[in-house]
């Protein structure tokens, strides 16, 4: 249900780590929660954030979040489709609806996040 | 969780079921802004049933109710609505409400649910003529540019000549049903109200219709919001009074009621607060108790605020001071310092609800 070469953090964003750049977005869990979203704020390329760091936000009509960085680094891209078509957080919430990439990226810090089935448990014990 | 006569149709529709004042009621179907866009466009339905109801009837049962709200009753021509509302001695708002005018001695009143213990007690207290009905009422809202074909289409004839803000008594397949051209999107609309017992029949009739569609909490909320219709409970509760809730125009101040005296002398003293309209220059919405701020001092609170999906910008309401009400008044919000400004209502202006016909 929730890709498998993704990290999951206890926030609801998916990591996806490849050659020291981490592409971050926001679970399908997530987008179900927040309904139909309708605005995202995404951090300036260049921008260094530190772990935890605010990052942006996703609003939605019945809604709104922060979005973080869940692991430190700058931020090297962020996803400019997201301002006309903020529905492609809904529609492709692993693809075309990511959020932005970092790079220089500690690779240790990846191994504290969820994987795909610890995520699906944790969700799990979230909406019970 | 309170059970509408439509939980089960809403359940087979896959809706996403929330708590609302203690109601099980669908907070969408589709999804809010396909429900949102549906209503403009074409119709939706609403399950109403949470709402509350009253039936006045007697001359005597008239004025009593008359002195428990701020208009003047006696001057509703028959088959005609009046929106109102319900004070406490210090003039704080209860409820709002819309008063009908069915006959000569007889209204029917369409209040909320979430303070109806409160308006039952004011209203059927001492009154043996007022009937607190909300409980055995099922209620349907179809709105939308397309909703009078369809209510001709499922029997209701007298929506051919019924004009904005009437009501007539009517039968469907042998049952009394309350019609009314009202409702809460800004769009050409109808209220129906039934017993319990038809609702799910005539929403099935409705739902077979191609042009029309379910729709949720969320959909109406934004769809009121769009058109800056405050909410009970939410843009107004007790603590705030109808000058500072947009309801100046709807006081009678030539007549009696509960709180007029707390109310003239709000009025006659300056400085309360004003409800405006406020909308943003961008997709970001305002929120629900952000802090309004002018050139950094707190003056006031949004009461409301969403993403509106028509207009394509943020839209809400908000409390601030009288002199800083006027159109393009520029404000901040919220912690992020969210630029609002104030805006003439409604922010959407295509809406058909008073559409002549």
């Amino acid at each position: 249900m929730y890709p498998e070469e993704l990290k999951y953090t206890q926030e609801h964003e998916w990591i996806r780590g490849e050659d020291g750049t981490c592409t971050i977005g926001i679970t399908a869990y997530a987008t179900e929660q927040l309904g139909d979203v309708t605005y995202v704020e995404l951090p300036e390329t260049g921008v260094k954030l530190a772990k935890g760091a605010e990052a942006g936000a996703v609003e939605s009509v019945k809604a709104a979040s922060d979005i973080y960085a869940p692991v430190g680094g700058e931020v090297v891209e962020v996803n400019t489709a997201l301002d006309d078509q903020p529905e492609l957080v809904n529609e492709s919430p692993y693809a075309d609806g990511w959020f932005f990439k970092l790079k220089d990226v500690d690779p240790a810090e990846l191994s504290s996040f969820m994987d795909a089935a610890a995520y699906a448990h944790y969700v799990e014990e979230q909406s019970q | 969780m309170q059970k509408t006569p439509l939980f089960d149709e809403h359940k087979g529709l896959g809706a996403k079921i929330v708590d609302f004042k203690g109601w099980a009621l669908p907070l969408q179907f589709a999804g809010i802004l396909k429900e949102h866009l549906q209503t403009r466009a074409e119709a939706s339905l609403f399950d109403c049933s949470h709402m509350g109801e009253y039936r006045i009837r007697g001359q005597k049962a008239i004025e009593s109710y008359g002195k428990q709200i701020i208009s003047d009753v006696s001057k509703i021509p028959l088959g005609r609505g009046r929106y109102g509302a319900i004070l406490n001695e210090q003039g704080g708002i209860i409820d709002d409400l819309i008063t009908f005018r069915m006959a000569g001695d007889e209204l029917y009143v369409v209040t909320n649910a979430g303070p109806l213990d409160s308006v039952t007690a004011r209203i059927c207290a001492d009154n043996a003529g007022a009937e607190h009905v909300s409980y055995e009422t099922g209620k349907i809202d179809v709105q939308g540019p397309r909703s009078r074909e369809l209510v001709l289409e499922a029997g209701f004839e007298e929506a051919q000549t019924l004009k904005f803000f009437n009501a007539t008594w009517t039968t469907w397949e042998g049952h009394a049903v309350l019609l009314s051209r009202t409702g809460f999107t800004g769009e050409l609309g109808y209220e129906l109200f039934m017993e319990n017992d038809l609702t799910p029949k005539l929403w099935d009739v409705f739902l077979e219709m191609d042009a029309i569609e379910a729709a949720g909490l969320g959909a109406r909320d934004t769809l009121r919001t769009e058109v800056g219709y405050a909410l009970s409970g939410q843009d107004f509760d007790e603590t705030v009074t109808p000058l500072e809730a947009g309801m100046a125009s709807f006081i009678a101040w030539d007549t009696d009621f509960v709180g007029k005296e707390a109310l003239e002398k709000r009025r006659d003293t300056d400085g309360h607060p004003v409800q405006v309209g406020i909308i943003t220059r961008s997709k970001r919405k305002p929120q629900q108790d952000f802090e309004v701020k002018h050139h950094g001092t707190a003056v006031g609170i949004v009461t409301s605020g969403t993403y509106g999906p028509s207009v394509e910008h943020g839209v809400g309401l908000a409390r601030v001071p009288r002199a800083l009400s006027e159109p393009g008044t520029q404000f901040t919000a919220g912690p992020k310092d969210l630029e609002i400004e104030v805006a003439e209502i409604p922010f959407y202006k295509k809406g058909t609800c008073r559409i002549k016909i």
